[in-house]
């Protein structure tokens, strides 16, 4: 079937696209890193018993004052730093998973809708997702942690929820605006092919595709959007750092010298950032049927 | 088409008021302004006192709808902190931000198309091959630390740039620039860059993907054909076409910087509106807070209004009716 | 003829960018980088210490303090205090405010009685609703009779600045709020919000004319920033070194760091509910003793604190010395726990702000980690004061947190008053005891101290009722912060650090 193929084309070209290959794998490596943290980190950060103050601010393993087992250096409250990026990245993703999935079901249903039926309808989703746009979502986290009075991953997804459904509605609005007028449409329409069914098989297989491009990229911007409320103070609570959280911790301490701190987290943000984009990229490019590939790319 | 504008300037206003309406609501759950009023110092009965004299005490319904009653006529009430107008306090930081993201946005979309163009000409040549991968780490890195490492090599290590505020302003009429004078520019620089960083690589590649796709169409190997010179293909022909989503993505940018510039502003100290916002957010300033939402939002809807019609006038495929 | 006017037009372009060029910093100019800014030019706007640091260079009280935190005569040269509530003040004569109208008592009671407008002055209603009369004898003598008995009311008066009555009622508050008219020895040139504050000399000052004439004082709330603004050279001085950054500065040639003990105790409050594992003394006294303080010190506050004894500090009357801190003894608080039936220990939530006190979130996170090593399971609860504090005012909500407290009376009745006293609505007092800590027979000694009137009976039973908290641990004291500030060795400046963190120009000069 039409799934079938596109499967098995897509599988030919991802193997042999190294910049595919590598993101994904950049991908893949993480969250095995995450998921594998408790067994391989030297050290359990968020166990308060096992953190000590005085190994506070102890450079990496290779300098002058570096200690095993602190790979690579210690934050100003004793955490190992290795440590703490495998747990951190864990909590990176899962916001930005848990963002995807929520806000991407909702903001897909909506566009849909919105695309295909037009009218009131429409006007009604696209002005809430005006509303919701308008607002910051450094607001929108701060007054969350108003309303839940504490801290936690679950008061910043949400709070990147808010703002972030409207991209994928958006998005799934236009391409099913443009599927709409196709003429297989048209054509199933004619022979009497009911709505939840023409919507099901025909619209919504043949709109999804821009829908995955935004959901990669989604990944990567929302890992850097939770970076940047913990930065602002309004993100995951400090006894459960992200990548993100790691870096605004550090770069108080930049200017004095200790630049682990900041360096490890960053680096191992932006490679997954990068990651990310990588494969976004591809899968861009792999489901944009307007590009003649053949002819424009000679490796 | 008239009809359409009417329609979305009608829901325009609709959606101001439930985003002013949603504001107001949540804060009954949030900070408590009476706190922030009354002081440190007061007592049980002062803060009751205090909270009978701004009304407070009333019901969330009536104090939202004395708020938009005042707000039509142009009273967004008071600040609680600084009990000056709200949307004055708002307007004084305005020509700030204005400049600032203005900047940045110009930069990137000159710089970020420019060298798009010339990256998907010849998308192999080694300094293109680095420029796209430059990209990449530009999407990839945090406004706040882009903010932070620029500070840290030239105001801190090199010693020529100035970190924070806006140097030497000249103030014409009620706009208070800072063009106009050797240490305005210098201060805008850093800021400028670090907001710059994200959309410019994003318009970048969004140029260089464009022009991918039109390149390969037929009109264009048409035109090669007739042999025409490369300027005329690239920049007739070529990049008209590739200039509409990238136009479109810089004026969503803009509405978007506009109004939520708020880290750039935080770590260079620069007086706008976005710093405004966060220092009124940690103080439960809720008249400002109000006030600036509904700015904000004036403002995103204003241009997504110009964007969609835009938009309608140059894909005819989509309809609005 | 379009070369010639392109030339021209770069020619202008030059002129004025050469000609709008930085200010030269000169021996009597300064320029200074804060760590918070102005928040309103209404003396009555806010009573926040950064903002009176910024007003005391404009406005003057009818009192001051100067380095050593006693009061001096400012704008009345001397007071009587003839009965338990009133105040007799004789003032100066002669002394002009920045317009010329002539300093009367008029003014006085105009600014007295203003407190008592939620309007303008909600943050000092607490005072102003104490103000029973302020009654004009002739033009440099005034009457105020309290409501209730205050012996500490004249401590308020360093930050009570006087207000011009016939211009501040004639301009709306939106004015009074942005150009300050005081009689204080340095006028506003400009304000321009978020960025900075330029004031200049006062000739005509009573005090005589400051050595320094043109101030620019900035605001750099980022710490960091505020660190390479001063490396950079774009000011001359920054006050709130950052704990992270003070190596550096120390070890910079450049630059000179210049301390001075705080006042502002930072503790954590516990409650007492009966019932509760913590209303226990032997279970507050495992908590104080698993708590390493000299760690914290060292690590935590990088060295900028030194540890507090009891919720008062030594400029403050109710003070005294014979509070000893309880020694760090992790292994004998688990004993004492064990004693209290608490072998397995036992739950306990820390809330606290992160955005108030210096590395707030990070001492909360640290006396979590002590607290686990003794078997006390301790979850965080850290979020920004403006969420934070109104909840502590409810009350209720926690049994623990973290917190600090600033008098500004520098006298323990007002500790006393807002942090322990039992919650309840008759006297309106223990609005800042979050956990409503009780204990009836601390509020009975209390009671008695209002009717003091003898100066050195009141101070001995305040300074009893001190060791007496401290021996209930009614609190759990930590340290006192470090006021730290940085300058420029170049810039020659000759400042000595006051305890209440403002910055007055007139007593800065440059050699």
């Amino acid at each position: 079937m039409t799934k079938g193929f596109m499967k098995s084309r897509l599988v030919y070209d991802y193997l042999r696209d190294p910049s595919a290959i590598m993101g994904s794998s950049i991908l893949v490596l993480f969250i095995l890193a995450s998921l594998l943290a408790p067994w391989i980190s030297p050290q359990d950060p968020y166990n308060l018993e096992k953190v000590n103050l005085e190994h506070f601010l102890t450079p990496p393993i290779w300098m002058a004052d570096g200690q095993a087992p602190f790979l690579l250096g210690t934050d100003d409250q004793g955490r190992d730093i290795l440590s703490t990026i495998l747990y951190g990245c864990r909590t990176s993703l899962i916001v930005a998973f848990g963002v995807v999935l929520i806000a991407g079901s909702f903001g897909v249903t909506t566009g849909l809708i919105a695309g295909y039926y037009g009218g009131r309808l429409d006007a009604l989703i696209m002005r809430m997702a005006d509303t919701f746009f308008s607002f910051s979502t450094t607001l929108i986290a701060f007054l969350l942690l108003g309303m839940f009075k504490q801290k936690g991953v679950l008061v910043v997804i949400i709070a990147i929820c808010v703002a972030d459904w409207v991209r994928y509605s958006r998005t799934m609005r236009g391409s099913v605006l443009e599927v709409k007028e196709e003429a297989y449409i048209m054509a199933a329409r004619a022979t009497g092919t009911g709505d939840l069914r023409l919507l099901l098989k025909h619209v919504v297989p043949n709109a999804l595709p821009p829908i995955f491009v935004v959901m990669a990229v989604d990944l990567a911007v929302v890992i850097m959007t939770e970076a940047t409320l913990s930065f602002l103070g309004v993100g995951v609570p400090i006894t459960e750092p992200s990548l993100g959280m790691m870096i605004a911790l550090g770069k108080d301490y930049i200017y004095a010298g200790m630049w682990w701190m900041i360096l490890f987290p960053g680096a191992a943000l932006m490679l997954l950032v990068v990651g990310i984009n990588l494969f976004a990229d591809w899968l861009r490019e792999e489901l944009n049927p307007k590009i003649e590939r053949k002819a424009y790319d000679r490796p | 088409m008239a009809t359409y504008i009417t329609r979305r300037l009608i829901q325009g206003v609709i959606v101001l008021l439930c985003v002013s309406f949603i504001c107001f609501v949540i804060f009954r759950y949030t900070g408590d302004p009476v706190v922030t009023l009354a002081g440190v110092y007061s007592t049980i009965q002062d803060r009751e006192e205090i909270r009978r004299a701004y009304g407070l005490d009333r019901p969330v319904i009536v104090q939202y709808v004395s708020f938009i009653a005042r707000a039509a006529k142009g009273d967004f009430g008071n600040s609680y902190v600084t009990r000056v107008p709200a949307f004055g306090l708002i307007m004084e930081r305005f020509p700030a931000t204005v400049e600032l993201v203005v900047t940045a946005v110009i930069l990137a979309l000159v710089l970020g198309t420019g060298l798009g163009v010339l990256v998907s000409l010849k998308p192999y040549a080694a300094t293109n091959r680095l420029i796209m991968a430059a990209s990449l780490g530009g999407i990839s890195i945090p406004t706040f630390l882009i903010g932070i490492l620029l500070i840290m090599i030239f105001s801190v290590y090199l010693g020529i740039l100035p970190p924070f505020g806006r140097g030497e302003t000249v103030t014409i009429g009620f706009w208070r620039t800072g063009f106009l004078t050797r240490s305005g520019i210098a201060h805008l620089i850093l800021p400028a860059l670090t907001l710059t960083g994200y959309q410019l690589a994003v318009l970048l590649r969004l140029t260089r993907a464009g022009m991918r796709e039109v390149l390969t169409e037929e009109y264009i190997k048409t035109a090669w054909a007739k042999g025409l010179s490369p300027q005329r293909v690239i920049f007739k022909h070529a990049l008209k076409n590739v200039l509409i989503p990238v136009v479109t993505m810089s004026g969503l940018m803009l509405g978007e910087l506009l109004a939520f510039a708020v880290v750039t502003e935080t770590i260079f100290q620069w007086p706008g509106m976005g710093n405004l916002l966060l220092k009124s957010i940690y103080e439960s300033d809720q008249p400002v807070i109000v006030t600036y939402i509904m700015l904000a939002s004036v403002i995103i809807l204003s241009i997504n209004i110009l964007v969609d019609i835009t938009y309608a006038f140059l894909n005819p495929r989509i309809r609005y009716d | 003829m379009k070369k010639m006017l392109s030339t021209i037009f770069v020619g202008i372009l030059i002129a004025v960018l050469i000609g709008f060029g930085e200010d030269a910093k000169g021996a009597s100019s300064i320029v200074v980088g804060v760590d918070s800014a102005p928040i309103t030019m209404d003396p009555g706007g806010s009573n926040a210490d950064p903002n009176f640091s910024v007003m005391a260079n404009f406005f003057d009280g009818l009192l001051q303090r100067r380095e050593d935190g006693k009061l001096y005569p400012a704008l009345a040269e001397r007071y009587e205090h003839p009965d338990l509530l009133t105040w007799k003040f004789y003032l100066k004569k002669g002394i002009k405010f920045h317009n010329g109208n002539p300093f009367t008592a008029a003014d006085v009671k105009f600014t007295f009685e203003r407190l008592k407008d939620p309007k303008c002055c909600s943050e000092f209603m607490d005072i102003g609703n104490q103000i029973a009369s302020a009654d004009i004898i002739d033009d440099y003598t005034i009457v105020i009779k309290t409501v209730t008995p205050d012996p500490s009311f004249d401590q308020n008066l360093d930050y009570l600045f006087m207000m011009d009555k016939e211009s501040t009622e004639a301009r709306n508050q939106g004015k009074v709020g942005i150009e300050p008219i005081g009689t204080g020895a340095y006028k506003l040139v400009e304000w321009v919000k978020g960025s900075y504050v330029k004031m200049t000399a006062n000739e005509d000052y009573w005090g005589g004319a400051p050595p320094i004439r043109d101030v620019d004082m900035r605001p750099v709330t980022e710490s960091s920033t505020r660190f390479a603004a001063l490396v950079s050279g774009e000011v001359e001085m920054i006050s709130g070194v950052p704990v992270e950054l003070y190596d550096k500065l120390v070890n910079n040639p450049k630059i000179e760091v210049v301390s001075r003990p705080g006042r502002r105790p930072i503790f954590l409050a516990l409650g007492n509910k009966p019932g509760a594992p913590w209303a226990d003394m032997r279970v507050r006294k495992a908590m104080y003793m698993a708590i390493n303080e000299e760690e914290i010190i060292a690590k935590v506050m990088r060295g900028q604190a030194s540890p507090a004894t009891q919720l008062a500090d030594s400029a403050m009357v109710g003070y005294t010395e014979d509070i000893k801190r309880l020694p760090y003894d992790p292994v004998q608080a688990k004993k004492l726990l064990e004693e209290a039936g608490y072998a397995d220990g036992f739950e306990i939530t820390l809330a606290g702000p992160n955005d108030r006190y210096v590395q707030d979130e990070k001492i909360c996170e640290a006396v979590a980690k002590y607290l686990a090593k003794i078997g006390i399971d301790c979850k965080l609860d850290v979020k920004p004061k403006a969420v934070f504090f109104p909840e502590i005012i409810a009350g209720d909500k926690y049994d623990f947190y973290l917190l600090g407290w600033l008098s500004n009376t520098y006298d323990y009745r007002q500790n006393y008053t807002f942090l322990f006293y039992t919650r309840g609505q008759e006297k309106g007092y223990g609005s800042w005891n979050g956990t409503s800590y009780s204990d009836p027979e601390l509020d009975k000694l209390f009671d008695a101290t209002d009717g003091m009137v003898d100066k050195k009976e009141r101070r001995a039973a305040l300074e009893d009722l001190s060791r007496k908290v401290m021996e209930k641990i009614g609190v759990i004291p930590l340290h006192l912060g470090l006021n730290t500030y940085a300058v420029q060795k170049a810039a020659e400046i000759n400042f000595t650090p006051r305890p209440d963190r403002w910055l007055i120009f007139k007593d800065i000069s440059k050699k």
